[in-house]
């Protein structure tokens, strides 16, 4: 009795002094055991099967028991669960959580171009995620305050980056938190421009060229290790060696298939290479469905949609806020003055476009496809936003927690761990205090691998006045790319309780960047423009600021990750 | 008279709707590639057996049937009327880059292994203006930035397939791309510093690689003959080059000087190599009875020459000369818009050398077909070939042509009377509404050194480049 108030106690103590969870850069206090009494709660135990009134028993990181009217073990922390929500963690198809975008660096000037060394070229099939994986990155956090439990992990690199393993997204080191080792290889039609394979063709030639020679070398091992007498020894090559398991079909390979063409080329090496494919972040695959049935080829779909325009809204608050431009007259207000007809049907037909994309995953549900999804340009925050835009436009809500948990299990070949709320199965659970796919549902827990993750609701920033003064003004910025430097001036002002923020580039005067998603926390803002270099580039701003200055990180679309910096000019300025 | 906005709304909404039946259609002609046609009452160029006046051609399945008076149409077969329209085989285009994502593997001088087949982009809108120009089949090529470039693809201009294979020519020869003088010079000598910086640093270029590979063949050999208990290490740009040294590959030399046309003919004539096509060749007039004697072909401008200063030396009168000479000749348009009016381009040899009609039609016809090797399904009007045609108003050659239609084995692909203003088959999500012009490249970034100037930047530059004038391109 005292043990469980000593116990208690010094729980609360935990839960109610922040700066202890903030050293452990995690949201789960030390759990002072591991045996949980989830009680009465809605237990969605598989899509389309959901079980009212159950107490759920977690117990040394395994789902123990489930049922109605069990009692809870003395030593179990119990969780009141009314009218909650008890889904399978979700699983991350494919992505690279937990391993932090390496800086952009100038190509290297190489004496022969034609031939270089097997790691700049980006062919590197023996590296493992596992290397370059830590539990510590942010997006691991930030995805499993998502729902997500287990992340299919693949190393960031170029056309052959090495080899996926299936991590649990907790706190301890990967090699504690693995569930399956080596679960593929991957393939991307990504390259080093400037060295050999540059382009789509290249890669594809070499690919080719290491899928036969891996071949070789591996039955080249396998008859000397059976019989060396006489035969030459073979030459070890890491990189044939690590690919030998795809020609034999043992290791299956995720092939990053973004557009119908990259599609068709994934579809078009399997048939000719003989290799079990995993079509992965497949953005626009609709023209193939009937191939992919006959082949029976597994498939993760991609979740970074893109987004129809809300401009007419936009353009109107523009309006307004702004004071008038004295000289330049800009084409985008000409523009606006004349109605342009050609531009209303490409509108129509771009509009039209999307709409594929977004129903995409509705098309594949009805042709029977069972799909995970893939995460590879996503943020977090987006993701459920996205699964909602996906079942407004027709897919059905049982698929889509099928791609989130049963449909990657089977997948990945690990459907008898995990992927179901039920008994025996590892403790990888989310709750949610409505049903998951309803606007303002939130997850209230993540539990993985037993470890429980709470969430609190996040307060709204005007709250607290003094705070929400310091980001107000206009702020000059510096951005070093490389080759150049960029600066400009950015206005953050808050009217309504929103805040809005102008980014105005020096070398473009006149013209002004508009933020979208901006998100204030504390001392970091992050936001993103749209920028128009010829085509439009979404800018990622990742700001943290300081009393009159800040420092942070842009993201400019694929080109890279680049430091920015600034200071407090003045009062907001327009101009 | 007011303009009423509600009635150009309607008009748009009328065309709108046309524009996406059309499409619709375009695309559910995936289903059969090959159609039932009658073309009634036209003037028939067959270019090989003469003209036939008020002569119909009946297409079967996609191929030529019949070709005769008065034919009889039966149930299943839609009917084009040709009167005082002029019927020609659809123009055949030796060397395009059109629908194709990726031209030049900029970073070795030698990249046999490469195929642009792995890039074909069935979605490029210029597969369509070409349609609009009477061209039915094109040689989608590597570029030259390289002495022994990559593969080539002969191409059917089937717009509105979304599969990329549904563009290839079945039946059509390998073909792979060479290129002699400047262009491999700069991007290799003087951009990465290695051989070749010279001309005759391009002749070793080919020597080498040409013996490379037949040591890699033979080092194959002994092992299928079991002289090696081991295989050797499987090289696909060696295997490559031992398929053209075994004349399974046919070569499209892109060449401007007589020097470097006869260095070439002798390193193959070294090596066994019979077949080749050398592409621009503006110095063939100088060397026309030697490239005769060879039996080489040769495919060039009809007046495009001082862009650079080894083409500085070329006349007008090439194609015709080379014709006068015996040489199989093609007039090619390297470009996404010459490929547009071909046909002027083929009229001027008519100016500038006196050829005849069916001599002049045969430079876009019958002759490229042959340089491609597709001669038996392509080229002419002929009993089995392909339904390949081109109708014109106005004789082709007249400055006054206008084309109506084309047809890709007998699919109607081009239509003057259904051509809406906006035929791209897909629109990226992210594209922005923009001028033909704005989104246009610059020359070099639409011909043979196209993908080399961004393998001489920075790798951030070449990025932003590579982004700024990507057409449908993978993001």
């Amino acid at each position: 009795m005292v043990k469980f108030y000593f116990r208690a106690l010094v729980g609360i103590i935990f839960l109610l002094t922040p700066e202890r969870s903030f050293l452990q850069n995690s949201d789960a206090p030390k759990s002072l055991g591991n045996t949980y009494f989830i009680k009465n709660c809605f237990v969605v135990q598989k899509p389309g099967i959901v079980l009212s009134g159950q107490n759920v028993l977690i117990k040394d990181g395994f789902i123990s028991d489930i049922s109605p009217s069990s009692k809870p073990p003395f030593d179990a922390q119990i969780i009141q669960a009314d009218s909650m929500y008890v889904y399978a963690g979700f699983i991350d198809g494919f992505s690279n959580i937990g391993i932090s975008k390496p800086e952009s660096k100038d190509r290297p000037k190489l004496p022969d171009p034609g031939n270089p060394p097997n790691d700049l070229a980006g062919i590197t099939p023996q590296n493992s995620s596992l290397d370059s994986y830590k539990s510590s990155d942010k997006s691991v956090s930030d995805m499993r305050s998502a729902g997500f439990v287990i992340s299919n992990v693949a190393p960031r690199g170029l056309m052959l980056p090495g080899q996926c393993n299936l991590i649990l997204l907790g706190d301890e080191s990967a090699d504690k938190l693995l569930v399956k080792a080596k679960t593929g290889q991957t393939f991307q039609l990504e390259s080093n421009r400037g060295i050999y394979p540059a382009t789509i063709i290249g890669v594809m030639a070499k690919f080719r060229e290491i899928y036969k020679n891996a071949s070789f070398a591996g039955n080249h091992e396998a008859k000397y290790k059976a019989n060396p007498s006489g035969l030459m020894r073979p030459d070890f090559s890491r990189e044939l060696m690590a690919m030998y398991p795809v020609t034999t079909q043992k290791m299956p390979l995720f092939f990053v298939a973004q557009k119908t063409k990259d599609v068709h080329k994934a579809l078009s090496l399997k048939e000719e290479l003989g290799f079990d494919l995993i079509l992965t972040e497949v953005k626009q695959g609709w023209h193939y469905i009937d191939k992919i049935k006959k082949t029976n080829t597994r498939v993760l779909l991609s979740l970074d949609l893109p987004e129809i325009e809300k401009k007419k809204a936009k353009s109107e608050t523009a309006k307004d806020s702004l004071s008038t431009k004295k000289d330049s007259v800009s084409t985008k207000e000409l523009e606006k003055v004349e109605k342009n007809p050609e531009k209303e049907a490409f509108d129509v037909k771009k509009e039209q476009s999307i709409k594929e994309y977004l129903s995409q995953a509705a098309l594949f549900e009805k042709q029977g496809i069972l799909f995970g999804f893939s995460f590879l340009n996503v943020k977090p925050s987006d993701i459920k936003n996205n699964i909602r835009t996906l079942i407004e436009n027709g897919l059905s809500e049982d698929a889509a927690l099928a791609a989130l948990t049963t449909n990657p299990a089977q997948i990945l070949g690990i459907n008898n761990v995990s992927g179901t709320v039920e008994k025996g199965k590892i403790a990888n659970l989310i709750i949610t205090d409505k049903p998951y796919f309803n606007e303002k549902s939130a997850v209230k827990y993540t539990f993985v691998d037993g470890r429980k993750y709470e969430y609190q609701e996040k307060k709204k920033q005007e709250n607290k006045p003094t705070e929400a003064g310091k980001f107000i003004g206009t702020w000059t910025y510096t951005v070093e790319v490389p080759g150049s430097v960029q600066k400009g001036k950015m206005v953050i002002t808050k009217s309504a309780g929103e805040y809005m923020i102008k980014v105005f580039d020096n070398s473009s005067p006149g013209e002004e960047d508009v933020a979208n998603n901006i998100s204030v926390n504390e001392n970091s803002v992050t936001f993103n423009i749209i920028a128009d270099m010829g085509q439009p580039v979404k800018v990622d701003f990742d700001l943290k600021f300081a009393e009159k200055a800040y420092s942070g990180s842009v993201s400019v679309g694929e080109f890279g990750t680049f430091p920015i910096k600034g200071e407090y000019e003045s009062e907001p300025k327009l101009f | 008279m007011k303009a009423n906005p509600n009635y150009f709304n309607q008009i748009l909404k009328i065309r709108m709707m046309n524009r996406i039946i059309f499409i619709l259609i375009l695309c559910t002609s995936t289903l059969a590639i090959g159609q039932n046609v009658l073309i009634k009452n036209g003037t028939v160029l067959t270019v090989t057996k003469g003209t036939l006046a008020e002569t119909d051609v009946l297409i079967t399945n996609g191929k030529i049937a019949q070709i005769a008076k008065n034919i009889r149409k039966e149930a299943n077969y839609s009917e084009i009327d040709a009167t005082g329209l002029y019927v020609m085989p659809g123009i055949i285009d030796a060397h395009s880059h059109i629908a194709l994502d990726v031209v030049n593997e900029a970073t070795s001088p030698v990249t046999a292994e490469v195929n642009v087949g792995d890039a074909l982009n069935p979605l490029d809108v210029s597969i369509y203006r070409a349609l609009a120009g009477g061209v039915t089949i094109s040689h989608a090529m590597h570029g030259s930035a390289n002495a022994i470039g990559g593969q080539c693809k002969t191409i059917k201009h089937r717009f509105g397939e979304i599969n990329p294979d549904n563009l290839r020519m079945q039946g059509a020869p390998r073909t792979i791309k060479f290129a002699l003088g400047e262009n491999p010079i700069r991007t290799h000598g003087e951009g990465s510093k290695i051989v070749p910086n010279t001309r005759m640093g391009v002749e070793q270029v080919f020597r080498n690689a040409f013996s490379d590979a037949k040591i890699y063949a033979k080092e194959w050999d002994d092992y299928k003959n079991g002289l090696r208990k081991s295989s050797p290490e499987y090289n696909l740009r060696h295997e490559t080059i031992s398929d053209i040294l075994k004349g399974n590959i046919l070569i499209h030399c892109h060449s401007y000087r007589a020097d470097e046309i006869l260095m070439l003919m002798r390193v193959l004539k070294d090596f066994g190599v019979s077949k080749v096509c050398f592409q621009h060749v503006n110095e063939g007039f100088k060397v026309a009875p030697e490239l005769a004697a060879f039996g080489a072909s040769a495919s060039v401008f009809s007046d495009w020459w001082a862009y650079k200063f080894e083409v500085y030396y070329s006349t007008a009168y090439n194609a015709a000369i080379l014709t006068r000479n015996g040489v199989v000749t093609s007039i090619n348009s390297d470009s996404d818009e010459l490929i547009r009016h071909l046909y002027h381009e083929a009229a001027k040899t008519q100016r500038y050398g006196d050829l005849s009609d069916d001599e002049a039609l045969a430079l876009i016809t019958i002759n490229p077909a042959k340089q491609l090797g597709i001669e038996k399904m392509a080229g002419s009007i002929d009993v089995g070939k392909d339904g390949d045609i081109a109708i014109f108003k106005g004789h082709p050659l007249s400055v006054y042509a206008i084309p109506q239609m084309t047809l890709v084995d007998g699919a109607i692909r081009f239509d003057i009377n259904k051509d809406p203003d906006d035929m791209r088959l897909d629109i990226n999500p992210s594209e922005k509404f923009s001028s033909f012009y704005e989104t246009e490249k610059s020359q070099e970034n639409n011909g043979c050194l196209q993908d080399v100037s961004e393998m001489l930047m920075q790798e951030s530059y070449a990025k932003y480049m590579r982004f700024r004038y990507s057409k449908n391109h993978s993001h």
